[in-house]
């Protein structure tokens, strides 16, 4: 015999899959969407996702040691809700926003309920609608991409405070979406929502980034493909329901604000999502009804991230109700004493 | 439609280290250890007296009660005492030494000739044959206890990686084994015999459709290749859509499961008088020099299985059994019984990862499980002790396949969970 044998209970053979090859998979596949937003918005971008992760990162470590906790940025979460938060920015956003957002998201949504999987809701949601709340014209400034055509000077010097009136400044697709749903009629292009050329978040507005991202995640098999799946339809049949005209709305709905972002990135979070084979289907369907209804009928123009924090929070309850009864469940006809249970 | 059931895994298969060695006879040695409990339920009785001289097939160990098996001798020689010893779980049991004299001299039970249902159940509880998959039950309860058997189910899907013993008897002994399903066949007075086989072995296919030609009421069937395949649930699902009942077994749905090396020890016993005393076996992993199908007799300390065929440097676990369901053993000193369907010896890079990081609830463990459970919400309950809590998440309904473990990528040891929730649920209800 070589040397000691490790003896443990059964299976011996697993996966080689781990918490950090996940974690790093979606990473891979969010900077499909950063490297999108910068060509699109510019370098600033990349300093507004740089500084999420970072801080994200640092308010981590520096929560582990005050709680004396082993450090738990290896296994990379962090990163990833950095990145999610910075892509879910305005590309003007004064620094100071994503920094307290990130602090935010991992001290206050993730680490006070107990780290990594314990967390209710998603942290970078949380994070945006408590930035949404609390600097709320921040959070909804926009500005059309750079104009390559015009020399592209903004891609150096970004959007920095002062310059952003010298700019048109964009109102998104969004809002004309919602200023038109009761006519039943709009302007927009659809190769420039399906290309990013519009005014929106970093990460949000180039659908063929995401829609590789989403790929990507699929074939690594690193989210359940029902929830985004489930998600972008219903967004589709209740804008069709709701809107004068739906079916113009459709494409547009989808390809606009952060409906392609949030059910690929942030609807699949696995900590906040319900886990049950039925679950996930009424979780999608419900979080596309409400991003919806806030968009139609709520006071903001944007609803993907409320509509998670509202289902996120439906979860546990929409497990409990899906359970399933295992294989060959019968219903149990008299508990005799001595029968199994 | 590919036949199968829901969920479930797809692991590595692992089957091609010694898919294509036909099985040798591996030489036993100077003594064997046999242990007096090679089955589930009580010990058998020791009938020897230090001094005596047995043969091959004398029987040395006598069923205690129903839920028993004889034990048999697997060498001739002079038998020298009883010891304690380690089996494969650990636990110290009665092993008979006996001094292996090198000329097998036989003491075979006479063979049957046209055995009708009764002479085949005695046959089968004489020759001490249990469930020779693994789970060592002894098989002449099953066939007495049927009476409205529609169909024997022969699981032929071996769906543990690594093992290839019964795709080595279905592809090289395809007609004994035939022969053993008759017997079995008529002794439950069953109408048909369904044999159920995993498309990736698609020799044995052959082979077994070749034997089963001359029987009308036998029939082959090719099932997808995925994990828990085998599991006798799964597989009458699989071949009949009809569901076991939760805490009930197949004969309630008129079915008996039975898997292709206990159909062929059953052959051995009727048509050639041989008790239960040897058994096929994969010795398979990377930690193998020469990995191999072997016939080995009862009794043979694991170690001198491996000495045989060479070992590896480097191993880190070594199992008896599957690797998805099997004991991982704490030395090599332990024995080949009745129900040791493997022997591996795995390198770190085959194992799962052992130590355990916090749950991140990502499901997978859900989407593998075969009987829709939520392994991970059991794991979370019963390592905070809230046994009753746990309970509404069905832990007595686990088959402790492993599917769930074997995905989770935070390595949590979540059939360990299940086992302690059955554990701490029986304990309850013993209050």
């Amino acid at each position: 015999m070589s040397e000691k044998l490790i003896v443990s209970s059964s299976p011996h053979v697993g996966t080689t899959l781990t918490t950090k090859k996940i974690m790093l998979h979606v990473v891979i596949a969010l900077s499909f969407c950063v490297v999108a937003g910068f060509f699109i918005y510019g370098l600033y971008s990349l300093l507004v996702v740089g500084v999420a992760v970072a801080s994200a990162v640092g308010a981590e470590t520096v929560y582990n040691l005050i709680a004396k906790k082993p450090n738990t940025i290896n296994d990379c979460s962090a990163v990833v809700t950095g990145m999610i938060l910075g892509l879910n920015m305005p590309p003007t956003v004064p620094i100071y926003v994503p920094i307290v957002g990130s602090i935010f998201a991992i001290i206050i949504v993730k680490m006070l309920f107990g780290g990594l999987g314990k967390n209710f809701a998603n942290p970078a949601a949380t994070a945006r609608v408590f930035l949404l709340l609390s600097w709320t014209k921040q959070m909804t400034t926009f500005v059309n991409p750079v104009d390559y055509s015009l020399g592209g000077k903004e891609f150096l010097t970004g959007f920095i405070k002062g310059s952003i009136d010298a700019h048109v400044t964009g109102a998104t697709p969004l809002a004309e979406i919602k200023s038109t749903a009761a006519i039943g009629s709009f302007d927009l292009n659809l190769l420039d929502l399906f290309l990013g050329k519009i005014s929106g978040s970093i990460g949000e507005v180039c659908a063929i980034a995401i829609i590789c991202a989403l790929i990507y995640l699929l074939v690594f098999k690193i989210i359940n493909w029902k929830i985004p799946t489930f998600y972008f339809i219903s967004v589709a049949l209740f804008t069709l329901a709701f809107y004068k005209n739906g079916y113009l709305y459709v494409l547009p709905s989808l390809l606009s604000g952060g409906v392609l972002f949030a059910g690929v990135f942030m609807l699949t979070d696995y900590a906040s999502s319900p886990v049950t084979r039925w679950g996930v289907i009424v979780y999608a369907i419900g979080a596309g009804f409400m991003t919806v209804l806030i968009r139609r009928f709520g006071g903001f123009n944007e609803g993907a991230s409320i509509a998670i924090l509202l289902m996120n929070c439906l979860a546990p309850l929409i497990d409990k109700m899906c359970k399933e009864k295992p294989f060959g469940y019968r219903k149990p006809k008299k508990q005799r004493k001595g029968d199994k249970v | 439609m590919k036949l199968t059931f829901k969920r479930g895994i797809h692991p590595r298969g692992m089957k091609s280290l010694s898919k294509n060695c036909k099985f040798e006879e591996m030489p036993t040695g100077e003594k064997v250890y046999i242990p007096m409990a090679q089955h589930i339920g009580a010990p058998a009785i020791n009938l020897l007296e230090p001094g005596d001289y047995v043969k091959v097939g004398t029987k040395i160990g006598e069923a205690n009660g129903n839920v028993s098996a004889n034990i048999h001798s697997s060498v001739s020689g002079k038998f020298i005492n009883y010891v304690m010893r380690e089996n494969p779980q650990g636990r110290r049991v009665c092993h008979a030494v006996i001094e292996n004299d090198g000329l097998y001299e036989e003491e075979f039970l006479p063979p049957l000739v046209n055995p009708q249902k009764a002479d085949i159940i005695k046959r089968v509880r004489d020759a001490g044959i249990v469930g020779m998959g693994g789970a060592t039950f002894p098989t002449h309860i099953k066939l007495e206890a049927s009476n409205d058997i529609k169909a024997l189910i022969i699981n032929g899907s071996e769906c543990e990686p690594y093992i290839t013993t019964d795709h080595r008897m279905m592809v090289d002994m395809a007609d004994d084994v035939m022969k053993g399903i008759k017997h079995i066949q008529t002794a439950l007075g069953a109408e048909r015999v369904l044999i159920g086989i995993e498309a990736n072995k698609p020799e044995a296919i052959k082979n077994m459709a070749e034997a089963s030609k001359a029987y009308d009421d036998v029939t082959v069937y090719s099932l997808k290749t995925k994990y828990p395949q085998g599991g006798e649930k799964q597989l009458i699902y699989a071949m009949t859509r009809e569901k076991v009942p939760n805490g009930g077994l197949p004969s309630d749905l008129g079915y008996i499961v039975l898997n292709i090396s206990t159909a062929y020890a059953i052959y051995e016993a009727v048509d050639l008088g041989k008790p239960s005393f040897s058994r096929y076996m994969t010795i398979s992993g990377k930690g193998i020099k020469r990995p191999a199908n072997l016939h080995v007799r009862n009794g043979v300390p694991f170690q001198e299985v491996i000495n045989y065929l060479g070992e590896n440097p480097g191993y880190v676990k070594a199992v008896s059994g599957g690797p998805m369901m099997g004991v991982s053993l704490a030395n090599l000193s332990a024995v080949v019984s009745k129900g040791t369907s493997a022997l591996l010896l795995l390198n770190r890079d085959e194992i799962r990862k052992v130590e355990p990081t916090t749950c991140i609830n990502c499901g997978r463990c859900a989407h593998a499980c075969p009987i829709g459970l939520l392994p991970m919400m059991t794991d979370a309950l019963i390592l905070k002790g809230k046994v009753e809590e746990a309970k509404q998440y069905y832990p007595m309904s686990c088959i402790e396949c492993g599917c769930c473990a074997y995905v989770c990528p935070a390595k949590r040891p979540l059939v360990q969970s299940q086992r302690l929730a059955k554990k701490m649920i029986r304990e309850q209800g013993r209050k």
